[in-house]
C-alpha cells in the first residue's frame, strides 16, 4: 500500500511522473524512482520468488541488496535484485519464474 | 579500460561520504562507487531524485548539507554498482577494484581504498522466518522511508536495539497496524551503569522520547524481556508467537501468546559488512558488542593491508555519529599517505578526531552492552529450521556436520553447503557459527575457533559473460 498521509515522521511527499509496468502479464502503476519491491509490494504482491529446492515462497527480506531473496526476472533476465531496481516505464517484470540460477 | 584515482571510496553512507568529501578537500583525486541509486547509505534512506519533498526531516536536512558538499567538490560518483573484488595491482602497486554497473568504470586503479561498506540486519533464524511477510527493519525502513509504501497491514516489531523503537514509530506513521514491540533486551535496567554516557546523547534520547510518544498514542506496547519464536503461515505470514525471555533470552515454556499479523519486522541489531576487508586477507577479530568479526585498524582507520582504510559500521557497530568521525579520520590518513596534505598539515585535525571519536565511543559500547544478542536468540531454531536460507539448509543438518566431526565454518560449508548460495554466507554466518558453537557447547567451542568463511571475488553473483570479460581484463 502506498503511504499518502502525510505525518511528522512521513512528511508528504510528491512521487515521479506515473508510468506503467508489466507484472506477471498484467499492467500495474508505479511511479519513477520506485523500485520494483516497491511496486510489487504495493500492489499486494509479496511473493516475489520460488526457492530452488523446495519451491517455497520468498519476498523481501533484507530490503538493501544483500540476501538475494526478492529476485524476479526483469526484462527477460533473471535472478534482478526487486530492492534494488529501479523500474522503468514498460518494464516486464515476472514473479516466482521456475528458471533461477 | 582501467581508470584512475588517487582514493576510492566504496559506499556512499555517513562514513563514505565525510571520507570522500575530508580526502578531496585535501586535493586527492576521489571515486565514490555506491550500489544505490543515490548516495546516504542506510542510514540517511534519502528519498530518490524523482521524488519532491516540500518539507525535510532533520535527518534529511543533515544528508543534504553531506550530498551538496560532495557535488561541490571534484569527486567522481558512480551509483547503482556493484564492488565485486579488490586486487592488489602487482605490477605498479595500489588497489584495483573491480566494478559492474550500467556505465560504471569496469576496473579502477587506485593508490588506498576507504571501505565504508555499512551493515546489515543480523539474521536471526527462528521457525516461519522464511515466510514472505517476514523482512528486517532496515527493509521496512527503507520502504517506508524512502518509497512510501507499507510492507504491510498489521506489522509485528521484534528484536533487540534502538532500530526497532524508529520502525515501530514510522510504520505507526504510515498507517500500519503495529500490536506490539518485543525487544529482547530490558534495556532500562541494564542501562543504569551508562547513565552518563546516555545523558551525553541527549538528541539520540529525544528522537527516542518522540518514537515512544508515537506508540503511546497508537497504544502498541513495548514490551522488554519478549520475543517472536515463530511466525506462522502457508504461504505468508498469518500469525505470529511471541513468547516471555529469560535473561540469557531463552524463551521461557507456557508465556506464549499468539498475534494475527500480516507483517514480522525483525532488528536483532546489526552485522559488518566485511567481505572485501575479508577478501584482501585483513587481520580480523571477534567482538560480540561490535557485530561480531571486524577487521583491526590502527588509529588512522588503516587496516592490517596498506593503503586500505575501514570506517563506520562496517568496521564495527557504532553509528552514524561514529561513521562520520571514523570517514574523516579515514579520508585525511588516505589522503597523507598519496600526498594530498603533509603529516603535519593533518596533525591538528587529527588530535581533533581522536578526541571526538573517543566520546563516541563510549556511546557505542552502551549500545553493545544494552542490545547485542544473547545466545538463547539461537535456541529459537528448531531442527527443520532454515539457518541457510538460500541453499535451503536446516539446522538439523548442520548438528548433523558437527557430529560427523565438523568443527569450523569452513568444515561445515563443504559438508553442507551453507554459505554458497547468492548471498554468499552474509546471512547465515552468524546462525551457522551459533549452531556449531551450541552443539561444541561441552567442548566450549568459540567463535573465535569456529572462525569465519572465506570470501573471495565475486562479492555477488554477476553475470558470467561480466566475469568472463573481467578474467581477461584482471589477469
Amino acid at each position: 500500500m502506498r503511504i499518502d498521509q502525510s505525518s511528522s515522521l512521513l512528511p508528504e511527499v510528491k512521487r515521479g511522473k506515473k508510468i506503467r509496468i508489466v507484472v506477471d502479464g498484467s499492467f500495474l502503476d508505479a511511479f519513477e524512482g520506485e523500485t520494483v519491491a516497491a511496486v510489487l509490494l504495493a500492489a499486494g504482491v509479496i511473493k516475489f520468488r520460488l526457492t530452488r529446492e523446495h519451491r517455497h515462497p520468498r519476498g523481501v527480506y533484507c530490503g538493501m541488496g544483500v540476501c538475494y531473496e526478492c529476485l524476479v526476472r526483469v526484462d527477460g533476465v533473471d535472478n534482478v535484485r526487486a530492492c534494488m531496481t529501479p523500474v522503468v516505464d514498460g518494464m516486464n517484470v515476472e514473479t516466482c519464474r521456475e528458471v533461477e540460477l | 579500460m582501467t581508470e584512475t584515482f588517487q582514493l576510492a571510496v566504496i559506499g556512499g553512507g555517513p562514513a563514505g561520504m565525510e571520507a570522500a568529501i575530508t580526502a578531496a578537500e585535501a586535493g586527492v583525486t576521489v571515486i565514490i562507487i555506491d550500489n544505490f541509486p543515490s548516495l546516504g547509505g542506510q542510514y540517511y534512506k534519502p528519498l530518490p531524485d524523482e521524488f519532491g519533498a516540500r518539507k525535510k526531516t532533520k535527518t534529511e536536512r543533515e544528508a543534504e548539507v553531506l550530498f551538496k558538499m560532495v557535488k561541490g567538490l571534484p569527486i567522481t560518483q558512480v551509483h547503482g554498482a556493484l564492488v565485486w573484488g579488490l586486487f592488489p595491482d602487482e605490477k605498479q602497486g595500489g588497489w584495483l577494484v573491480a566494478v559492474h554497473g550500467e556505465g560504471a568504470p569496469k576496473k579502477v586503479h587506485v593508490q588506498a581504498v576507504v571501505l565504508a561498506t555499512g551493515a546489515y540486519d543480523t539474521p536471526v533464524a527462528f521457525p516461519g522466518w522464511t515466510l514472505p511477510g517476514v523482512l528486517t527493519a532496515g527493509a521496512a525502513l527503507t520502504l517506508v522511508k524512502t518509497q512510501r509504501v507499507a510492507p504491510g497491514r498489521r506489522a509485528l516489531v521484534v528484536g533487540t536495539g534502538p532500530l526497532l523503537l524508529s520502525a515501530a514509530a514510522h510504520l505507526i506513521d504510515a498507517g500500519v497496524q503495529v500490536p506490539a514491540v518485543c525487544e529482547a533486551s530490558r534495556p532500562f535496567f541494564k542501562a543504569i551503569p551508562y547513565a552518563f554516557t546516555a545523558l551525553g546523547q541527549l538528541g539520540r534520547i529525544e528522537e527516542g522520547i518522540k518514537y515512544a510518544s508515537k506508540m503511546a498514542s497508537a497504544r502498541t506496547p513495548y514490551k522488554m524481556g519478549w520475543s517472536i519464536v515463530e511466525a506462522r503461515g502457508t504461504e505468508r505470514v498469518e500469525e505470529a508467537v511471541i513468547t516471555r525471555l529469560d535473561s540469557a533470552y531463552r524463551p521461557v515454556e507456557g508465556s506464549e501468546q499468539t498475534i494475527a499479523v500480516d507483517t514480522v519486522v525483525t532488528g536483532f541489531h546489526l552485522i559488518p559488512n566485511t567481505g572485501l576487508a575479508r577478501m584482501i586477507g585483513c587481520e580480523f577479530e571477534y567482538c560480540q558488542e561490535k557485530g561480531g568479526w571486524v577487521p583491526l585498524r590502527d588509529k588512522t582507520m588503516q587496516s592490517s593491508q596498506p593503503g586500505v582504510y575501514i570506517a563506520g559500521d562496517g568496521a564495527g557497530i557504532g553509528g552514524a555519529e561514529m561513521a562520520r568521525l571514523e570517514g574523516r579520520m579515514a579520508g585525511l590518513a588516505a589522503a597523507v599517505q598519496v600526498g594530498g596534505i603533509t603529516q603535519g598539515e593533518a596533525g591538528g585535525v587529527y588530535g581533533r578526531l581522536k578526541s571526538e571519536l573517543k566520546h563516541q565511543r563510549g556511546y557505542a559500547r552502551m549500545l553493545g552492552a544494552l542490545f547485542t544478542p544473547r545466545p538463547g536468540l539461537t535456541a529459537l531454531a528448531k531442527d527443520d529450521t532454515l539457518i541457510c536460507r538460500c541453499e535451503e539448509i536446516t539446522l538439523g543438518e548442520i548438528r548433523s556436520a558437527v557430529a560427523a566431526g565438523a568443527r569450523t565454518l569452513g568444515e561445515v560449508k563443504m559438508i553442507t553447503r551453507t554459505g554458497m548460495g547468492n548471498c554468499q554466507g552474509r546471512m547465515c554466518e552468524h546462525g551457522v557459527t551459533n549452531a556449531i558453537v551450541a552443539a561444541l557447547t561441552a567442548e566450549k567451542a568459540t567463535h573465535q575457533q569456529v572462525g569465519m568463511y572465506s570470501i573471495r571475488p565475486p562479492l555477488h553473483p554477476l553475470p558470467v559473460d561480466v566475469l568472463a570479460d573481467a578474467a581477461e581484463e584482471l589477469d
